[in-house]
């Protein structure tokens, strides 16, 4: 191939490779509210809401995200985080289009899902979640 | 902090771990060789017996690409070279990090990397034009989104792998 017509080549693939960089950092952190389904088998009893961290054991933003949730947990009696090895869970992986760990399904009291935390949510938009969903439940 | 979840179990690997702009400074030293690697197998034409096709620069520098990613997956992230002039050359001249990384992540990523790379290396080996070219430009997508974006391709592929039943607990554990 012509040199110029390579370096040409070169030009695109980097250029390619920051569009789905840009792409793929705008979707990796974010809140997709009322995808619906059940997970009541993973609910803590005594808890409003509570968040289920689909962890993986390759997974940097998981600690983050944990930490998030626990300090939230800290601050509200009424939310409880629980965390599971997705490895242990392919079947809540695949009932909730999880594709990136970590996901934090936000259930009600009766186990019903009422948003998916995708990526090392911000604590105000966990509490935002957690909130909608304890007002979700108190209409219903 | 405790990393524990309500039954008591630790899920996300040890707290204390590794300097996270580690692997992505080797992951940028990696996508610009990647870079070399792409630019030199289009522009050269294919060798016309094993020897001539094994020895050509552009499979001379995958070789060596192959032989650290190789590196990073068997003897994990820390072993690896580039770790080691990270700590020497670039670390002392940051700020202190500001949080830690599991070494699993990146230790996986190598191992793609050593996959998408060997494969490369071996189908251009055996006569398939352009498959140098190919290879080092997958590989040098996920060491730049890596190196730019702190985003790991590797990690996404082992939740799609989980999903589709391929890597199941006891794999997992090993």
């Amino acid at each position: 191939m012509d040199s110029l017509l390579a370096l040409a080549a070169i030009a695109a693939l980097v250029a390619f490779a920051t569009v789905l960089g840009l792409a793929l950092r705008a979707r990796s952190v974010r809140v997709v509210s009322g995808s619906g389904g059940d997970e009541q088998r993973l609910t803590v009893e005594w808890a409003d809401v509570t968040l289920v961290q689909l962890s993986s054991p390759i997974c940097s933003a998981c600690v983050a995200m944990r930490r998030v949730a626990t300090e939230l947990v800290a601050a509200d009696g009424t939310v409880a985080h629980r965390e599971i090895d997705v490895v242990d869970e392919p079947g809540v992986a695949r009932r909730h289009s999880v594709y990136s760990t970590p996901t934090t399904l936000v259930l009600d009291r009766q186990g019903h899902v009422r948003s998916r935390l995708i990526g090392a949510v911000k604590p105000a938009d966990v509490r935002a979640a957690v909130d909608a969903a304890r007002t979700a439940q108190v209409r219903a | 902090m405790t990393g524990t979840t309500p039954d008591g179990r630790q899920v996300g690997g040890p707290q204390l771990g590794i300097d996270p702009r580690g692997p992505r400074f080797g992951a940028a030293i990696t996508s610009v060789l990647l870079l070399v690697v792409v630019l030199l197998g289009l522009t050269e034409s294919l060798g016309v017996d094993l020897l001539a096709r094994a020895t050509q620069p552009a499979a001379l520098l995958l070789t060596a690409l192959v032989a650290l990613f190789a590196w990073g997956a068997c003897a994990g992230i820390q072993k690896h070279p580039y770790g080691a002039l990270f700590r020497r050359f670039v670390a002392r001249r940051l700020a202190p990090p500001t949080e830690r990384e599991d070494t699993a992540p990146p230790t996986f990523a190598q191992l793609i990397g050593l996959i998408v790379t060997a494969t490369g290396l071996v189908l251009h080996l055996l006569g398939v034009g352009g498959a140098l070219a190919v290879a080092a430009s997958v590989a040098f997508v996920a060491a730049f989104l890596n190196a730019a974006f702190a985003y790991c391709l590797g990690c996404q592929l082992y939740v799609v792998l989980v999903r589709v039943g391929f890597l199941r607990r006891s794999a997992a554990r090993a």
